[in-house]
């Protein structure tokens, strides 16, 4: 049987489709002032936010859940979902009260059952939760009320405050996840934050609906698409174009290109991210004169010029500005001379000069191998040949406990936390699998300073530590490192110092 | 002749099965080689070493390699491909979610390189001993030089951010919903009568499936052209000429058939090829499919996601070439007779 279209509806409906495929595509901007794009770099691991550790989706969990306690603009830790808290002088437990005008998306009321089923239960219960190692000390969390309870810890947990607003820390409804099992929670979560999660796609979107039973400050968009846009150069594109209204992460020079577009604006903003070299205590490194000269011989401040516009901050210690371990007085030099003099004690010069090994990773953040050319260039000039190799981020620990690590790795350390133990305490620990630094002196000073309780004695152990590491060239801070911003001029957001850019903070203008 | 495709397909599947687990097991070897430590990237930075020993253990990464391919395979056989360290979901369950965007994605640009390709090698056959030939020839040599990323920047640029005829972020436009029924995207906006979706889909679609396919078409072109010189110097052809058949009729009616045959086979391997190629075209365009998952599962060393979408991508290739080589029977009936 024979099928005849009519050769005029044929060409209409080619026509028409045509015409429909080429019209113009909606932008962001279309959306109007109730909603904005944001391009994102990563998808989320998972929608339980208790699950991973990853830092870049923070943001988005943020805005999806609430954390116990919060960060202001400054890091300063605030009340939020806990409204007082109170750490015991031994710092064996902590006394808490919530608030009580807090709900899920779902209606539920929070209360302290799921703070305890987020920080106790759940962990308890074998589930693979990555805050099952920050809260590994929570022996129990005792509730008094539906607003009151007080956790209990095996042994000092000084820290806790602080890992009540870090990576993982969002309290998760009990009563929903139990009665509706983990497949469906994943699939539609349900927190407590300033927006609900509308629709999501893996590795391609997340739309969040404003959540107007919120209990803080409503946000003042009400519909915000995370687009997640792995290529930094797509990202740059997506702007540019208008299909999103804000990324992060693009490029030095194209932020510096974007500042001079009157429709954009472009920031460099230095983070509580510490760019650093991770080094060994023996081979070449075994002599300090070669460490303390290698040291001596990276000029940080052209470093920062040459790949972050002169944003990232020179570091001296294991801290960053403003954070509680920093030290404003102490300042390890650039000195070439000095370093040549160091190397000449231990037998080395530019004409005879000491091999080493230098690993770097291409890629993991901005200018990474850049830096690490331009070290070994540093180094050469002093009389120090290094063999730059670059090697997989997902590499690193295996290399590091294989021993296989070369002297010096050019590293990058985040935390949003700003708290020293984060920094110095985790990157000097030798029984943590960051540095290859292996060494009986400074790994029981680190080892002593987890169980201070008391704030300020624990404060300034991690700035004598920072001190000392440095001096003796255990560790050597490179530079703090920077978020990149390019956003519509019209749409604002708060700056917070760990680079967080949060959706509930846009606005319109 | 059905029952000889159904013979021929059958018996690539049996073969299929032998080779499926050769290349589970040298991935699965290849991957435990790598100098990375699934372990330590399956826990928090603030981990102990002792604790990462424990994980080693618990993962069964002490145990030796012939024991952890036999309890991966166990798995496998069962639809368990292992949990993914960064999602910590179902391995099988992240490829069935990602695929159908690659797979439609690899349809709409073997098309475009089909058409192109056989438009182009029926151009570059009729431009011989002209005076253009020499041009076409150099542009389809250019074509040939330029890889699908490339392509995929190119065209970002000129059609996305120059000109802003076509969006290039995602699979379809913000603020449209997904809808989920079968997975396919194009298939689902119309079963749920949603035309506006469908055409944002295929506005979203055609940028990464140009690249692909500009990519891979000039050496289905190149083949083309060749195949009909080939032809061209057969007797029957003079033949036809004899019998007073235009120029026209004697490309399309005689020679095309005949020279479609080793083209179609190339066809065959690019589509092949082509379906590999997706991975740095997603990640370019936030194209949401396999591609884009493997680059996270490499950047996370996340090596139940690496063996599970090498092994999906490994079937995808042995159906491609079951499906072309049944073509082959249905346009050589040569190979029917045997």
């Amino acid at each position: 049987m024979a099928f005849d279209l009519p050769r005029r509806s044929v060409l209409q409906f080619i026509a028409g489709a045509a015409a429909s495929i080429s019209a113009p595509f909606p932008r962001a901007i279309a959306a109007g002032n109730d909603a904005a794009t944001v391009g994102w770099p990563n998808d989320v691991p998972s929608w339980d936010p208790n699950q991973r550790f990853t830092p870049d989706a923070q943001p988005i969990f943020k805005a999806v859940f609430d954390q116990p306690l919060d960060q202001d603009p400054q890091l300063k830790l605030i009340p939020h979902l806990i409204k007082t808290w109170s750490l015991a002088p031994d710092g064996l437990s902590m006394a808490v009260e919530l608030r009580d005008d807090v709900t899920f998306h779902n209606g539920d009321k929070m209360t302290t059952a799921d703070f305890r089923y987020t920080f106790f239960e759940r962990i308890k219960s074998g589930a693979k939760l990555d805050i099952a190692n920050s809260m590994k000390k929570v022996q129990d969390i005792v509730i008094e009320s539906p607003t009151k309870a007080t956790m209990k810890f095996d042994s000092p947990a000084p820290t806790m405050p602080q890992w009540m607003a870090f990576l993982g820390s969002y309290v998760v409804p009990k009563n929903y996840i139990e009665s509706g099992g983990l497949d469906n929670f994943l699939h539609k979560p349900v927190g407590t934050g300033p927006y609900k999660l509308a629709e999501y796609e893996l590795n391609s979107r997340i739309v969040l609906e404003r959540y107007d039973g919120y209990w803080g400050p409503k946000s003042k968009i009400a519909r915000v698409t995370i687009q997640i846009v792995k290529d930094p150069s797509a990202r740059v594109a997506a702007i540019q174009s208008g299909q999103v209204d804000c990324t992060i992460n693009v490029p030095v020079r194209e932020v510096q290109r974007f500042a001079q577009d009157p429709a954009f604006a472009a920031e460099i903003n230095p983070i509580t991210r510490v760019i650093l070299l991770n080094v060994r205590a023996d081979l070449a490194f075994a002599d300090k004169n070669v460490r303390l000269a290698a040291h001596h011989a990276i000029d940080k401040a052209a470093l920062s010029k040459a790949f972050y516009g002169g944003a990232a901050v020179p570091l001296s210690v294991l801290a960053t500005p403003g954070t509680p371990g920093y030290i404003d007085d102490f300042t390890f030099k650039y000195d070439p001379a000095l370093a040549k003099q160091l190397l000449a004690q231990s037998g080395f010069s530019t004409s005879n000069p000491v091999k080493i090994g230098f690993a770097a990773t291409n890629g993991q953040f901005p200018s990474d191998y850049d830096i690490a050319r331009a070290i070994v260039a540093m180094w050469k000039n002093v009389g120090i040949d290094a063999d730059l190799q670059v090697i997989e981020y997902a590499k690193y620990f295996e290399l590091n406990r294989g021993g296989k690590l070369p002297e010096a790795t050019l590293y990058s350390w985040d935390n949003a936390t700003g708290d020293p133990e984060i920094f110095s305490g985790y990157q000097l620990n030798p029984k943590m699998p960051f540095s290859p630094w292996k060494d009986e002196d400074i790994g029981n000073r680190v080892l002593g300073l987890f169980g201070v309780a008391d704030y300020d004695k624990r404060i300034a152990g991690y700035r004598d530590l920072e001190r000392y590491a440095v001096e003796n060239g255990a560790t050597m801070p490179l530079l703090q490192s920077v978020v990149t911003v390019v956003r519509k001029k019209t749409l604002s957001y708060t700056k917070y110092g760990n680079g967080w850019l949060l959706p509930q903070t846009l606005q319109w203008s | 002749m059905i029952a000889t495709v159904t013979k021929l397909i059958a018996r690539r599947l049996l073969a299929a099965i032998p080779i499926l687990l050769i290349v589970s097991a040298l991935l699965f070897c290849v991957l435990r080689a790598l100098p990375v430590d699934p372990a330590a990237m399956s826990l928090p930075p603030n981990a102990t070493i002792d604790e990462i020993e424990a994980k080693r253990r618990d993962m069964g990464l002490d145990r030796p390699l012939p024991e952890q391919y036999a309890i991966w395979l166990r798995g496998a056989l069962h639809g368990d491909f292992g949990q993914s360290i960064q999602f910590r979901r179902q391995s099988g369950s992240l490829v069935a979610a990602t695929l159908p965007a690659t797979i439609e994605l690899a349809l709409a640009a073997m098309v475009l390189a089909g058409l192109l390709g056989f438009g182009g090698g029926l151009l570059l056959f009729r431009l011989r001993g002209t005076i253009l030939e020499p041009v076409a020839d150099l542009a389809s040599i250019l074509l040939l030089s330029i890889p699908e990323f490339l392509w995929a920047l190119i065209l970002l640029f000129v059609f996305g951010v120059a000109l802003r005829a076509l969006p290039f972020t995602g699979e379809v436009a913000p603020g449209l919903p997904l809808p989920h029924i079968t997975g396919f995207l194009l298939i689902d906006s119309l079963l749920v009568g949603r035309f506006d979706v469908f055409v944002s889909a295929c506005q979203h679609l055609i940028l990464p499936a140009v690249a692909l396919g500009l990519a891979f078409s000039p050496t289905i072109m190149r083949v083309l052209r060749s195949s009909l010189f080939d032809v061209y110097h057969e007797e029957y052809i003079a033949q036809a000429r004899l019998r007073g058949l235009s120029e026209r009729k004697i490309l399309i009616g005689h020679a095309l058939k005949n020279a479609a045959l080793p083209t179609l086979t190339l066809a065959g391997v690019q589509f092949s090829i082509l379906f590999s190629g997706t991975l740095l075209v997603e990640v370019i365009y936030s194209y949401p499919g396999m591609g884009n998952l493997m680059i996270d599962a490499v950047r996370n060393a996340d090596l139940p996601l690496i063996q599970a979408i090498g092994l999906t991508y490994c079937v995808a290739v042995l159906l491609i070439n079951s499906v072309v080589d049944s073509f082959y029977v249905v346009l050589n009936p040569k190979l029917r007779v045997r």
